[in-house]
C-alpha cells in the first residue's frame, strides 16, 4: 500500500489521478458516442435499433442526392455568418463599455444576461407570440407606426434574419460578460502608460484593449461558430424550419429524420457525421490561425 | 503538436456528442432481449395465460409503469384518475405514471436498450414503429369484464394487425369545422348555418375577411400537416391506397388534390387565409372566421370566450368521411405476466361504470371534449347532453374512418412528416406550381410505398 501511494504521491503522476474522472466522463460520454454515431452511419437502422443491415456509404450518398439536407446546410451556413460575427464583435463592443465595476454597468450587465439563463423554450414561444403577423405585440405597434404589416415568422428571406437576431439576442449576453471580464484583466499600467504618452480611449482601445483580449476573442469566435453551426433550439420552437424550409437547420433536420417521420437512426448519424466533420474543420482552421497569431 | 491535435479531437467529440445524445448506440445491432419468435411468443403467452387472469392479480402488491406524453392540462386529469385508481383498486395494483413531453424518443431509447415500461398510451400507428415491442392484448376481453361488442368495431379495427389486438382505445382525435358565430353574424352570414361544401367554406372567406380588423375567413395553416391531410382526403380520397407491398400513392393526377392546392392558393392570394404558421392563437383571437381543428381547439376558444359553432368538416368531391386517430392503451414487451394482468386491471377500470353509473372513460371524455369509443359511454346523459360531443359524434358511422392513408399503410408517419409538408409548403410560397407540387409528392411518397 506505501509502494502504491509513494508512486501515486509524485506530482507528475498523481495529476494522472486528478484527470482521470474528466477523462472517464469524456470518454463515457463523448468518445464513445461519437464513435458509435460513426458506426452506425453505416448501418440501416430504425429508431428502435432493433434492426440492422449494413448499407456502406449508402447514407452519405443519399445525404448529398438528399435536397432538404443539402439546403439545411446552406440555411446553418446563412445563420452562423448572420449570427457570429454580430455576436463577436458585437459584444465586444458592449463589453467595452460596461467595464467599470459601477451600479450602471452592473445593472446593464444583469440585463444582457437574463437571456442566457432562461430556457430557450420560453425564448422561443416568447418571440414567436410577439412577432406573430396578427396578433404580435411588435407587430402591431409597427402596423400602428405605418410600417404595414410584417410577416416576420412567415416570410422567406426574412424569417433566418429574424431567427438570427432571436438567437443573438438570447446568448450574447455570455460573451459579453466574459469579454469584460477579460478586458477587466488587462493590466492598468499599460492604459496609464498609454495616457502618459498622450493615447487617447479610441488609441488605447485598439492599442492595448483589443491585442491583450485576442485569446478571449480566438474562444468566443471558436465556440460561437460551432454553436452556431449546431442551431436547433430556437428554430424548432419558433418556425421549426419554416416557411418553406428556409430556416430549417442542419440538426433540425438531423432531428426529424432521426426522431420523426421514417426514424432512420443510421441516415441521422451519417448526417451528424457530415456535420461533424465541417465543425471539425472550421475549428482546426481557426485554432491553428490563433497559434500563428501567438 | 500531438497534444493539440488531441485537444482538437476531443473538443470535436464533446460537440459531436451533443448530436448523437439519443443514447442506447452501441446496441445498435443488438436484438433486444424482448425480440422472440412469433412461435415462442405463442407458446408462452398459451403458458401465461393462467397467470395473466385477472384473478391471480391480487395475490401480492405489484407496480406497473405508465408512460404518455399527455403534458398539457389533460395531462393533470389523468394524474388525478390515476391517483384515484393507486386509492382506490383492491388488488394490490400501483400504476407509477411518467408524463413525458419527450415521449418518443424516451420510447425508443428504452426498447433499444431493451426495457420499457409496462404501459403506453399512444396513437395506434405506433405500432408500425414500435410494433416488435407491443404484446397482442386481443385476449383483454376474455380476462376482464370489457365487453368487446360495446367497443365501436371501427375504431378496435384501428388498433389491430389482423387477429391481433396492439391498442385498447382510449380517445378518438377526429378533427371538426370550428365558425366563429359573431363574425358570421358581422358579415351577415347565418352564424347558425356554417359551410356544407368547400366551396362555400371559399365564399363564405372571403365575406368573412376583413382587412380592416385583421379579420380572416378561412384559417388553413400551412403548418398544420393533420389539418392539411383531414381536408385533402376530404377533396380527393386517401394519399396510399393498396395493400401490403402493393402500396400506391395516389398525389399526381389527383384532380381531388389539385382543387384543394389551387382553392388554399387562391384564398391566401386574396387575402382570405392567411400565411401563418399558427392560426389557433388567431382564432381564440377572434380573429378566424372559419378553421379546422382537433377538440384542443375548443379549449383556447373557451378560455377567450369566442363565441363558436362546432360541425362536421365540409363534405368534397371524394364523399363522407370520418377519418380519425386513435389513440389507446397498449402493454409491452417489457411487463411481465403479471405485469400484463395489472395492466389489464387498469384498463378494465377506466371503462367500467361506478355506482353513480359514471366511468374514468367517460369523465375524460366529457372533460376534454372527445368523442367516445364506446357504446355505452355515448348512450350515458352527460355525454349526450354535451353540446360539443353531440356534434362531434354526429359523423355517419358507416364513413371510413381511415386518416389520409390505408390505415394498414406503416408509413403514416412519413407521408404525414414529410411529403404533405413539402407540398403544401412550395405551394402557399409559390415555390412549386400545383402540378409540380403533387409530382414531387408522387415521386416522395413512391420512395415511402417502396419500403412496404
Amino acid at each position: 500500500m506505501k509502494a502504491f501511494i509513494k508512486y501515486w504521491n509524485k506530482p507528475s503522476r498523481c495529476a494522472y489521478l486528478f484527470l482521470a474522472p474528466s477523462v472517464i466522463l469524456l470518454i463515457l460520454f463523448s468518445v464513445i458516442p461519437l464513435a458509435a454515431a460513426f458506426g452506425l452511419s453505416l448501418f440501416d437502422v430504425p429508431i428502435t435499433m432493433n434492426a440492422a443491415s449494413f448499407v456502406g456509404l449508402a447514407n452519405f450518398i443519399e445525404a448529398f442526392h438528399d435536397e432538404r439536407f443539402l439546403n439545411s446546410l446552406k440555411v446553418t451556413a446563412v445563420f452562423t455568418l448572420l449570427e457570429v460575427p454580430l455576436q463577436v464583435f458585437g459584444a465586444f463592443v458592449i463589453a467595452a463599455f460596461l467595464t467599470k465595476n459601477n451600479f450602471r454597468n452592473k445593472l446593464f450587465r444583469a440585463i444582457y444576461f437574463l437571456p442566457v439563463i432562461c430556457s430557450a423554450t420560453a425564448v422561443g414561444i416568447m418571440w414567436k407570440m410577439i412577432l406573430h403577423s396578427n396578433i404580435g405585440f411588435i407587430t402591431a405597434v409597427l402596423q400602428t407606426m405605418g410600417f404595414g404589416k410584417i410577416n416576420f415568422l412567415n416570410t422567406p428571406g426574412l424569417t433566418i434574419f429574424v431567427v438570427s437576431f432571436i438567437s443573438l439576442w438570447r446568448s450574447f449576453g455570455i460573451s459579453a460578460i466574459i469579454y469584460v471580464t477579460a478586458i477587466q484583466q488587462v493590466s492598468a499600467s499599460l492604459y496609464e502608460a498609454a495616457e502618459m504618452d498622450g493615447a487617447g480611449k479610441i488609441k488605447q482601445f485598439f492599442h492595448i484593449t483589443v491585442p491583450s483580449i485576442r485569446p478571449t476573442f480566438w474562444y468566443i469566435l471558436m465556440t460561437r461558430f460551432a454553436g452556431a453551426l449546431q442551431i436547433f433550439d430556437i428554430i424548432y420552437i419558433t418556425t421549426n424550419g419554416g416557411p418553406n424550409y428556409t430556416t430549417e437547420s442542419t440538426v433540425t433536420y438531423i432531428y426529424s429524420r432521426a426522431f420523426s417521420s421514417a426514424s432512420s437512426m443510421g441516415y441521422a448519424s451519417a448526417m451528424s457525421v457530415i456535420l461533424f466533420v465541417i465543425i471539425m474543420a472550421v475549428t482546426v482552421f481557426m485554432y491553428r490561425k490563433m497559434n500563428k497569431e501567438d | 503538436m500531438k497534444k493539440k491535435a488531441v485537444s482538437i479531437l476531443l473538443a470535436a467529440a464533446m460537440t459531436i456528442s451533443l448530436l448523437t445524445g439519443c443514447g442506447g448506440a452501441e446496441k445498435a445491432a443488438e436484438a433486444p432481449q424482448t425480440e422472440k419468435e412469433p412461435a415462442a411468443q405463442e407458446s408462452e403467452a398459451e403458458q401465461a395465460q393462467p397467470a395473466a387472469d385477472s384473478q391471480t392479480v391480487a395475490e401480492e402488491p405489484i407496480k406497473i409503469t405508465f408512460w404518455n406524453s399527455f403534458t398539457g392540462a389533460d395531462g393533470d386529469m389523468l394524474t388525478d384518475l390515476v391517483n384515484r385508481y393507486n386509492e382506490e383498486n383492491t388488488d394490490g395494483i400501483t400504476v407509477e405514471m411518467d408524463i413525458s413531453a419527450d415521449f418518443d424518443s424516451q420510447l425508443s431509447t428504452a426498447f433499444a436498450a431493451g426495457t420499457g415500461p409496462t404501459m403506453i398510451l399512444s396513437s395506434s400507428a405506433y405500432r408500425f414503429t414500435y410494433g416488435d415491442y407491443m404484446q397482442d392484448i386481443s385476449d383483454v376481453f376474455d380476462r376482464t369484464n370489457l365487453d368487446k361488442t360495446d367497443f365501436i368495431q371501427s375504431y378496435l379495427d384501428y388498433c389491430s394487425e389482423g387477429d391481433a389486438l396492439y391498442f385498447v382505445p382510449f380517445q378518438i382525435v377526429g378533427y371538426y369545422m370550428y365558425w366563429n358565430k359573431d363574425l358570421f353574424t358581422a358579415a351577415g352570414l347565418n352564424p347558425e348555418t356554417p359551410p356544407s361544401t368547400w366551396d362555400e367554406w371559399a365564399e363564405y372567406a372571403q365575406k368573412l375577411t376583413d382587412e380592416s380588423k385583421n379579420v380572416y375567413g378561412s384559417g388553413i395553416s400551412y403548418d398544420y400537416a393533420y389539418q392539411i391531410a383531414h381536408i385533402m382526403q376530404r377533396f380527393g380520397g386517401l394519399a396510399v391506397t393498396g395493400e401490403s407491398e402493393n402500396w400506391k400513392a395516389n398525389f399526381e393526377g389527383n384532380s381531388g388534390y389539385a382543387k384543394f392546392l389551387n382553392m388554399y392558393q387562391t384564398m391566401v392570394q386574396n387575402g382570405d387565409n392567411p400565411l401563418e404558421a399558427d392560426t389557433d392563437s388567431m382564432a381564440s383571437a377572434g380573429q378566424i372566421g372559419m378553421t379546422v381543428g382537433g377538440p384542443w381547439v375548443t379549449a383556447g376558444l373557451d378560455t377567450a370566450g369566442v363565441n363558436y359553432g362546432i360541425g362536421l368538416i365540409p363534405l368534397g368531391d371524394a364523399g363522407d368521411m370520418n377519418s380519425v386517430e386513435v389513440l389507446g392503451f397498449s402493454v409491452t414487451t417489457a411487463a411481465s405476466d403479471a405485469e400484463k394482468a395489472a395492466a389489464y386491471k387498469f384498463i378494465e377500470w377506466w371503462n367500467s361504470e361506478n355506482a353513480e353509473g359514471s366511468s374514468p372513460a367517460l369523465e375524460w371524455s366529457v372533460a376534454n371534449g372527445f368523442p367516445a369509443y364506446t357504446y355505452s359511454v355515448q348512450e350515458k346523459d352527460a355525454y349526450k347532453t354535451n353540446a360539443k360531443l353531440s356534434a362531434m359524434s354526429a359523423a355517419n358511422p358507416d364513413a371510413p374512418t381511415d386518416f389520409i392513408v390505408d390505415s394498414s399503410f406503416p408509413g403514416t408517419n412519413a407521408i404525414i412528416a414529410d411529403v404533405i409538408p413539402e407540398m403544401i409548403n412550395s405551394v402557399a410560397f409559390g415555390s412549386s406550381s400545383v402540378e409540380e407540387a403533387l409530382a414531387k409528392a408522387q415521386a416522395a411518397a413512391d420512395k415511402i410505398t417502396a419500403d412496404y
